[in-house]
């Protein structure tokens, strides 16, 4: 009698009988401690599988989100405008309108914004307010040294704005959000954003220039260092204002041609008190689908319930037009676009990899489970010589497989949580959180794959003759 | 098998290596299975990822004109926009393309207009519903305008678009944006004036489109129309490119034309080249991640299928050791038989991959992704290298006993 065949020969005398409870637990855990080495190879496998499985797995459905914080580089994708308003006159950035002309929205109602449904999604917004005004630079703070003649003091765009500015929210936090949230693409050459509430301003790159402005060949505009005051004409009336230059920026647009100003300062200047023009908001938002196109006035109650549910874009838009009476709230199209076909793009991309490497873990681990019964003829053979019906093999077998499975996934859930770390942490900078869902995903997946790729060897193994494996043939 | 002369010994070798193939033929079939799959999703995946980064660069083309070139001059004179202008002739001086495809380019000029719905019949204009409005003069060289402005077209006309003389008066075809449009409630095939100082000048509303910026409440029209309403000849306020390609090389299309053309800047928007620029290396980064993933589990499978043939070898390693077999040669045969069969499993599922990757490509881009015919010899040679890799079990048979293989111990 083979050695084997004879280690085995202990709990040979109950396989007469109806296994009990015990008796089973007894041979699964003897499978185990007998023979670790095989156990370990194939929860090795099984665990490198679902390993990749749990990384592919948690990327993918991060990414999304990832992505569409990405996106919002892009810099805002609505704009809210007042609903009487006229037409605006709007050039590479700048509105050319009068500024008694059009209609003007409260600044109070701001913080209203982050009180719609979707306020978390809001990450950021900036009310703007632009006019053209006569100012030069000087040196000084005083106005020794000014020409007389302001008139003849050049034109130049100013648009107010907030910055940093601090946003009470209803649980009494404060928020801060501007024009630094919503453009994140505009960069400061030197130094730091105005304070809200103090007299100063940032110098769009092409006024600073030491050379000066120019245009036709005419030098317009002396250059404006910072630390220098840009002085605003406020008709005979009045003393003309000096704001103090804390900043270049460099937008990259035509707002590079302009002065930047707390809002507080083109309000007094257009003598708009409180008023802004425009309203730039980015939000998180999910792509468009055909579903969130369709006009929400024809849509049924349950499905106006779903559309205001799924932050899209046009869902957002129309939860801020709620909370802001008298607006219009528009898409930027060209934002919004874009992002939403390249998000979908991405997404299915990310899709169909986490499938192929799904399968081919599945692959993986059907084959090394059924290496791992087919190595145990011997085995199966002697437990039938013995009495044991075929679905007591089988059962036994699928105990232990299923066993291995929870060990394996476990594992591999832990391992792939690292993976998925190091790969978010590399390409996004930011590691995607452990999920639940994940967790219970690959562990059946772990119990369906080992089950089905030992269903095979299983079936022909419940087929096995003992007696010509216990002769060795 | 010893003593046999070299070319015996060689010919010994084959029919081992035959024989250990045939020798059961359901397990070649699972393991080429294993490896042409491994193989069919390594080449899907490189294709698609070639692929895929020119077409992310060609959706981010949906943000439109990326590129801009301005006159030097600021743009700081409020209402007397236009001051600050470019002469027509740069416009020809744009190179046509970059390397990664056609660039589009529109000759933009600015203004603004008192636009006036028109009656034809009543040949006088309503002077009630007149409203100030931007005015773009534009020529365009592309497909589409909507390269340079995205929009959708509301309202077109079925078939030609009337212009010519009209009535008596000389009739040219405008665009109009969807807000200016609704505010003067005309329609296509509707004519409206536009104003400017003393000049006027009438125009046929061929379309109307839904840009979702600031182009909504603008009016476009020829480029040669909007010189003369607006006095400025031969001149442009700006000029807005679309360059396709990575973020790298439009950056590279931008400094070689700052450098052809120093008089004037040449810019990208950095609204969209910045945002792109990141957007596009997290998801080739992606993409590379899942390259590697798909490798490592093509590895895993044929570890998985070796470990199998590993096991069922052990009486055959014994054999041959038996009748005097060296180890290294016993495992060249098996080196062998792993390489034969990642070759064979490679070519085999590359072939699939072909089919995959148009699959894939027409579900992810909706367009079938071009096969690159480089991808394919790589994922055989990988999948070849893979299998020789994880043939790595069976070097476990060089430590069989024979005495206690034949013994029928483990």
């Amino acid at each position: 009698v083979p050695r084997r065949a004879a280690e085995e020969i202990p709990y040979a005398g109950t396989m007469n009988r109806a296994p009990t409870d015990f008796m089973f637990l007894r041979l699964v855990a003897d499978s185990f401690t007998r023979r670790p080495r095989r156990k370990v190879l194939t929860a090795a496998a099984l665990s490198l599988g679902m390993a990749v499985v749990t990384a592919a797995l948690s990327v993918s459905l991060d990414v999304g989100d990832r992505l569409a914080s990405e996106f919002r580089s892009l810099g805002a994708n609505l704009v809210v405008t007042p609903q009487a308003d006229s037409l605006p006159l709007e050039i590479g950035g700048v509105d050319y309108r009068p500024v008694n002309a059009g209609a003007y929205l409260p600044e109070a109602d701001l913080p209203k914004i982050k009180t719609v449904f979707w306020h978390n999604n809001i990450i950021g917004f900036a009310p703007i307010l632009g006019l053209s005004v006569r100012g030069i630079s000087h040196a000084r703070d005083d106005e020794k040294g000014l020409r007389e003649n302001r008139t003849s003091w050049p034109q130049v765009s100013v648009i107010g704005t907030w910055a940093n500015h601090p946003v009470q929210l209803v649980d009494q936090t404060t928020w801060y959000t501007g024009i630094d949230k919503t453009n994140p693409w505009w960069q400061l050459m030197k130094g730091r954003w105005f304070s809200n509430d103090a007299l100063e301003c940032v110098i769009g790159k092409n006024l600073a220039r030491e050379s000066g402005a120019y245009q036709n060949g005419r030098r317009i505009f002396a250059g404006l260092p910072i630390g220098a005051n840009f002085v605003i004409d406020r008709g005979p009336s009045l003393p003309p204002l000096f704001l103090k230059a804390v900043c270049i920026l460099d937008s990259g647009g035509p707002e590079d041609d302009a002065v930047i100003v707390p809002i507080a300062i083109a309000q007094q200047l257009a003598n708009q008190p409180g008023q802004y023009r425009q309203l730039y908001v980015s939000a998180l938002t999910k792509p468009e689908d055909d579903f969130a196109r369709r006009d929400p006035k024809t849509m049924k109650a349950d499905e106006f319930e779903r559309w205001s549910c799924s932050p899209y874009v046009s869902s957002i838009a129309y939860s801020i037009k709620q909370a802001l009476p008298g607006t219009d709230v528009r898409v930027i199209r060209r934002v919004a676009e874009g992002e939403g076909t390249i998000l979908t793009r991405v997404r299915a991309l990310l899709w169909v990899v986490t499938l192929a490497a799904l399968l081919a873990a599945a692959l993986a681990v059907g084959a090394s489970s059924a290496a791992s019964v087919i190595e145990r003829r011997t085995e199966i053979g002697l437990m039938k010589a013995l009495g044991a019906g075929s679905g007591t093999v089988r059962f036994l077998l699928a105990a232990e497989q299923l066993l291995l499975a929870f060990v394996g996934g476990g594992i591999g859930y832990s391992l792939g949580i690292i993976l998925a770390r190091l790969v978010g942490q590399k390409i996004f900078g930011v590691a995607p959180a452990p999920s639940l869902l994940v967790l219970v995903a690959v562990l059946v997946l772990a119990a369906g794959v080992t089950l089905l790729g030992s269903a095979i060897p299983l079936r022909r193994a419940s087929r096995y003759e003992p007696a010509p494996i216990l002769r060795g043939e | 098998m010893m003593s046999a002369s070299g070319t015996g010994n060689r010919a010994m070798f084959w029919r081992i290596v035959r024989r250990l193939l045939g020798a059961n033929r359901g397990r070649l079939v699972v393991i080429l299975l294993a490896l042409g799959a491994g193989a069919a999703v390594t080449a899907a995946l490189l294709n698609l990822q070639v692929d895929a980064k020119r077409r992310i660069t060609s959706e981010f083309r949906a943000f439109g004109a990326n590129v801009l070139v301005t006159p030097r001059d600021v743009n700081s004179n409020g209402l007397q926009s236009g001051v600050s202008t470019l002469d027509s002739s740069l416009f020809g001086r744009i190179p046509q393309s970059n390397g990664d495809g056609l660039v589009a380019r529109a000759s933009l000029l600015y203004g603004i207009v008192k636009v006036t719905p028109w009656d034809r019949g009543a040949e006088t204009s309503d002077t009630l519903g007149a409203t100030s409005a931007v005015l773009v003069g534009y020529q365009f060289f592309g497909n589409d305008l909507a390269e340079i402005f995205p929009s959708t077209i509301v309202a077109e006309p079925q078939g030609r678009v009337l212009t010519g003389v009209d009535a008596g008066v000389r009739v040219s075809s405008c665009e109009l944006g969807e807000q200016l449009a609704n505010r003067l409630g005309v329609g296509i095939q509707q004519s409206v004036e536009l104003q400017a100082n003393d000049s006027h000048v009438i125009c046929l509303i061929s379309r109307i489109r839904r840009f979702g910026g600031p182009e909504d409440s603008q009016i476009l029209i020829w480029l040669d129309a909007a010189q003369e309403l607006l006095k400025q000849r031969d001149r442009s306020s700006v000029i807005a490119l679309s360059v396709p390609g990575s973020p790298a090389s439009v950056q590279r299309y931008v400094s070689q034309l700052q450098s052809s053309m120093p008089d004037v800047d040449v810019r990208p928007v950095r609204q969209f080249t910045e945002g792109e620029a990141k957007i596009y290396n997290r998801i080739s980064g992606l993409l590379s991640a899942t390259v590697v993933i798909v490798l490592l589990l093509t590895g895993l499978c044929v570890m998985a299928a070796m470990t199998n043939v590993a096991m069922e070898r052990r009486n055959d390693v014994g054999l041959m050791k038996a009748i005097g077999g060296a180890t290294r040669r016993v495992l060249r045969i098996f080196m062998m038989e792993a390489a034969l069969l990642g070759l064979a499993g490679g070519v085999i599922g590359a072939a699939a991959g072909i089919f995959l990757s148009i699959w894939l490509g027409k579900q992810v881009f909706g367009v079938a992704a071009q096969p690159r015919l480089i991808v394919y010899p790589v994922s055989v040679a990988l999948t070849t290298i893979v299998a020789i890799l994880s043939a790595y079990p069976l070097r476990r048979l060089a430590s069989v006993r024979p005495a206690s293989v034949f013994r029928g111990e483990a």
